[in-house]
């Protein structure tokens, strides 16, 4: 056994753990957060994408005794007022939870841009691969503010989806690059305007 | 995964001291990028992990006074990629980032790539295209070897049980005037199935003082080929396809002998045309 501290999303959380934890597993398993998918356990799909220390991983192949004393940010960190844990879900808790598209724009205190960007453009059908997808997006979008298309679907390549055929992905990575550069916003959310003649 | 007992030593020397103490069932991890997989699968199954995580010193790049390049063996491809490193130098960093996918770059290292030993990776074969020299600290010592008498088969490399890789050192820019590295995969996140480098000092006249030209991914180690330094791309690559796999009856090796053929000829048609120009 070896005693691990992480801080996660800002929280310290520390357990004595088996050395053969990975650190997905630590983060779902002690950090209690299952916003971090386990997809193949083999560093394929992407969907255990997380920060640690500013940089992406995939924790399904990293030992959690690696990166003891480390920041952890995962997708729940992106959106902070989502951290509040919803104990009974309600009609009500939902209806606060869903807004009309036009409202989820990223404002600090809403979703990161690269969420509000998946919800408008419809870059979600199951969802599976979305927070390794958003990770991985929030990361290459801070170092590469203005890519093309073609940057994108590289930037995405160690994360694989099985529905939506990346197109919609690739929109959303699209909007959000124009939010985080401060371009105007297009009106009435022309997504798929951008869509262009990539083949798909 | 099998149990293993995690040890973090924070020198090179307390590593080495460890590796000697727990013996063979002993292994390093840098990145562990490719050692985790092996473990989960339990193709390999360490008594204890010696990590180098806690070694300072060990991730990074610096210049020697002659200009040769000393990458730590902890660096990073992120980091590489990174790096401002001048001339051919900068073509470790374009490898670097043109490899596996973002977040495996984060942690994935040179030195790991090249104790792994996988024919398929670029970085061993990039090392041994542009004669690589690697450091190595072990109980007896430090000392050093070509990265091509380093690397011996699939997996398998000349580092001792209690060995560690420090710094792989790439020569000084003067030594070659032009390297170029080419490989080729189906998908931009897989391994290459076959990769080449070609090195290049420019002679007095048209003609090339020296050409290295390496093909690695067809073979379980990379080759260096005597290619004539005069010689055209287009026959580079007849001499590459004939002598890296001769003996080409089956489909698969075929494949690999027309990627060795025409990626080599890439290779030294874009070497010699960059001489030109520099």
């Amino acid at each position: 056994m070896q005693k691990v501290c992480l801080t996660v999303n800002g929280r310290e959380v520390s357990a004595e753990i088996d050395e053969r934890t990975l650190l997905l597993e630590f983060v779902r398993d002690v950090a209690g957060l299952t916003g971090t998918h386990n997809g193949c356990l083999e560093a394929r799909c992407g969907c255990c994408v997380i920060e640690v220390d500013g940089d992406v991983v995939k924790s399904c192949n990293v030992l959690a005794v690696q990166v003891d004393g480390a920041e952890v940010t995962t997708i729940e960190g992106l959106a902070p007022q989502r951290l509040a844990p919803v104990d009974h879900i309600t009609t009500q808790s939902l209806a606060g939870m869903y807004r009309p598209l036009e409202a989820v724009r990223g404002t600090p205190d809403d979703l990161h841009p690269v969420q509000a960007a998946f919800h408008r453009c419809h870059a979600v059908q199951c969802g599976f691969c979305t927070p390794g997808m958003v990770m991985v997006l929030k990361d290459y979008l801070e170092e590469n503010p203005e890519p093309t298309r073609d940057d994108v679907r590289r930037a995405i390549a160690g994360n694989l989806c099985r529905c939506t055929g990346y197109q919609h992905i690739v929109d959303a990575a699209m909007e959000a690059a124009a939010e985080l550069r401060g371009d105007p916003a297009p009106e009435g959310a022309a997504h798929g305007a951008t869509a262009a003649a990539d083949g798909g | 995964m099998r149990p293993f007992t995690w040890l973090a030593p924070d020198t090179t020397e307390e590593a080495v001291a460890l590796l000697r103490e727990h013996g063979s069932g002993a292994r390093v991890i840098a990145g562990g990028q490719s050692l985790l997989l092996a473990m989960k699968e339990r193709t390999v199954g360490p008594s204890h992990l010696v990590s180098l995580g806690g070694i300072t010193g060990l991730a990074g790049v610096t210049t020697e006074p002659d200009g040769a390049l000393v990458v730590g063996a902890a660096t990073t491809y992120a980091a590489l990629t990174r790096a401002a490193l001048r001339g051919w130098h900068g073509v470790l960093s374009d490898v670097a980032g043109d490899l596996a996918d973002r977040p495996v770059r984060n942690r994935g290292t040179i030195g790991g790539a090249l104790c792994a030993a996988d024919p398929r990776f670029d970085v061993p074969a990039f090392a041994v295209g542009v004669d690589a020299v690697l450091r190595i600290s072990g109980a007896g010592g430090d000392r050093t070897l070509p990265a091509g008498e380093f690397l011996l088969g699939n997996g398998l490399t000349a580092i001792g049980q209690d060995e560690i890789l420090t710094a792989v050192v790439l020569p000084p820019p003067a030594t070659w005037d032009a390297v170029v590295f080419e490989k080729f995969r189906h998908r931009v996140f897989d391994a290459a199935i076959v990769s080449a480098t070609c090195a290049l000092r420019r002679g007095s006249g048209a003609t090339p003082a020296a050409v290295r030209v390496t093909v690695a991914g067809a073979t379980a180690t990379p080759v260096v080929l005597a290619v004539d330094a005069g010689a055209t791309g287009a026959h580079a690559g007849e001499v590459a396809a004939a002598s890296v796999l001769p003996d080409a009856t089956d489909e698969p090796t075929r494949y690999r002998r027309e990627l060795v053929r025409t990626l080599v000829r890439r290779t030294v048609d874009r070497a010699r045309t960059q001489q030109g120009s520099a």
